[in-house]
């Protein structure tokens, strides 16, 4: 029986699979959203706008790893877990995810403030494409988990920040993912309720598949994961095992900063 | 333990254009209670914000009927029988088509949030728009209808005529709205334009004055009398007036020829959109 199921998961192909993957920014689009700007510069100005926030990216995740993402402010680590989520499409390469994905980017996203706890909470399924029975199976349990108390029949819009973000996480963790990826977010809520969700965290992370965990807390980052990935400029420029890698980041992070600091206001430079 | 799915779930090949379409219908269907929710969330918020909430949705459409009766009956002094109702017959529709591309403007730019977290089809979000738009028109019909308490003998059965030509313009508000939805995300000057745009519009448009005096004008400058004929809101404008005011059968050939019209306008709308939707969140 147990022989059998690891051959079937050995056949099956990876559950993250990225191959030569770039993402670029066209910043003439998001920045100069205007008629004028876009008809007048377009000629001129044709290569300079465009800017690869990830580049050349090969990277794949066997079933049963989890994946720490490490790297400076701007690697493109957000980027590489919306790419992942579906959210962003690659502008050359491949991305390919299979199985249920749960994504913990910011949390509350897509709630709508005149709506109370309940209905948001199926308005979120929507969006996840969860199917509507299951969600509504699962309403109890998420207004439980978030504890919002008498406040579930309120309306969204009187929540204070960690409340809206506790009733987010419970949304967003209330399905069983094969991908699981997060994108820090355990720094909302009171110390009760971190707790509470590094817990739920935790289980979700022992039953899925693989995981993708942005962080800049390199020690839970070690703790929780098997391997890591050190993105700068929007390459990978490490990847092994998660002690090894972290341990070098910090090594050169420690470096960085002593040169920083020794030559005034060279920390500019090191983006 | 539970057994892992391996279906693929993010990187799905891109398709043909034919593939394309059929596919953003198929996801519209699949999240069709998306799309109820976002509307019903739309049409709820509009209310929400005002003192009079609710009466807004009658009020509005009456209070600019009655600025435009002041315009005409006063101050141009045009002499039309049941003057109320034949501006209401072309006003309050169009009431319901500016509100549906002003929406169009904000529907796919205002939900910037939710699109940079959470993969879904973004066709849902003009999808829920034009539905809502039609509260407008639902609403509408209070003040239309109490204005034959003022002429009850314009009251017919062809009345009900007003149902058909309102499917047509439901029809051209579908790929109005899409794939305005979609430029308003790459030029936001848009939402300064279309004000201006659509009352240019609506005065080339018989809806203050009747069809005979754009056609007098065709007469004259044979590209003006193309340009009318071409126009949706003429043959629009025409059938709303018949049914409601003059109380006779709308011109059924060109309402059915705008209707099968609308159909590759909207699949070639939905195409585009669905093209340049992967955009969207990397330019909001
Ligand atoms: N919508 C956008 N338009 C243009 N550039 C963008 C956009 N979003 C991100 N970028 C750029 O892409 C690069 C990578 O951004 P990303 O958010 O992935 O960084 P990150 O590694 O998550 O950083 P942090 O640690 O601060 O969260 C950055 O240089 C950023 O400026
Ligand atoms: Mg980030």
């Amino acid at each position: 029986m147990a022989q059998r199921k690891i051959s079937r998961v050995q056949a099956a192909p990876p559950p993250i699979l990225l191959t030569g993957l770039g993402v670029q920014y066209d910043l003439r689009l998001s920045k100069k959203r205007k008629l004028r700007d876009t008809v007048l510069r377009d000629g001129r100005h044709s290569q300079s706008g465009k800017f690869w926030a990830l580049r050349d990216v090969d990277f794949r995740v066997e079933a049963g790893e989890s994946v720490a993402v490490i790297g400076p402010n701007g690697a493109g680590k957000s980027t590489m877990l919306q790419v992942l989520a579906g959210i962003l499409e690659p502008s050359v390469g491949k991305v390919e995810v299979r199985g249920k994905i749960a994504t913990l980017l910011q949390l509350g996203a897509g709630f709508d403030p005149e709506l109370n706890a309940r209905e948001n909470t199926l308005l979120v399924g929507e969006f996840l494409g969860i199917p509507h029975k299951e969600m509504v199976r699962r309403v109890p349990a998420i207004l439980e988990f978030a504890g919002l108390g008498e406040f579930a029949e309120a309306e969204v819009r009187t929540y204070s920040t960690g409340m809206r973000a506790r009733l987010g996480f419970s949304v967003a963790t209330s399905v069983e993912p094969d991908v699981l990826l997060l994108d820090e977010v355990l720094s909302t809520g009171d110390a009760a309720f971190i707790e509470k969700s590094r817990g739920r965290i935790m289980e979700l992370m022992k039953r899925a598949r693989a995981i993708v965990f942005v962080t800049h807390d390199l020690d839970s980052a070690a703790t929780f994961c098997t391997r890591a990935i050190e993105l700068e400029g929007g390459r990978i420029v490490a990847d092994g095992p998660a002690k090894r890698v972290i341990a070098a980041y910090k090594k050169k992070m420690a470096k960085r900063s002593a040169t920083a600091s020794r030559s005034g206001q060279g920390a500019r430079r090191g983006n | 333990m539970t057994t892992h799915s391996t279906e693929l779930t993010v990187g799905r090949p891109r398709r043909g254009s034919i593939g394309t379409i059929f596919e953003s219908l198929t996801s519209l269907v699949e999240r069709r209670r998306l799309v109820w929710y976002l509307t019903i969330s739309e049409i709820r918020n509009k209310g929400t914000n005002s003192l009079l909430g609710n009466v807004w949705w009658f009020l509005d459409p009456a209070l600019q009927l009655f600025v435009y009766f002041l315009l005409v009956s006063v101050i141009f002094q045009q002499a039309q029988p049941a003057i109320l109702l034949f501006l209401g017959a072309a006003i309050l529709p169009w009431k319901w088509f500016t509100a549906a591309l002003a929406s169009a403007t904000t529907s796919v730019r205002g939900r910037e949030q939710v699109m940079r977290q959470i993969a879904f089809p973004h066709l849902v979000l003009p999808a829920s728009s034009v539905l809502a738009s039609v509260a407008n028109f639902i609403f509408a019909l209070v003040p239309l209808g109490a204005l034959y308490l003022l002429y009850p003998d314009r009251l017919t059965p062809w009345a009900l005529a007003v149902l058909p030509v309102a499917v047509v313009q439901f029809l051209w508000t579908i790929p109005a709205v899409i794939a305005l939805s979609a430029v308003a995300v790459f030029f936001r000057d848009i939402s300064n334009f279309i004000p201006h745009g659509l009352r240019i519009w609506f005065y080339l448009s018989p809806a203050l004055f009747p069809i005979e005096t754009l056609r007098a004008i065709g007469d004259r400058h044979p590209w003006f009398g193309f340009f009318v004929d071409i126009n949706p809101f003429t043959w629009i404008f025409s059938g709303y007036r018949d049914a409601l005011y003059y109380g006779r059968a709308p011109e059924w050939g060109p309402l059915g020829i705008l209707a099968l019209a609308s159909i590759p306008a909207t699949l070639l709308s939905i195409y585009l959109f669905r093209r340049v939707s992967p955009l969207f969140v990397k330019v909001l």
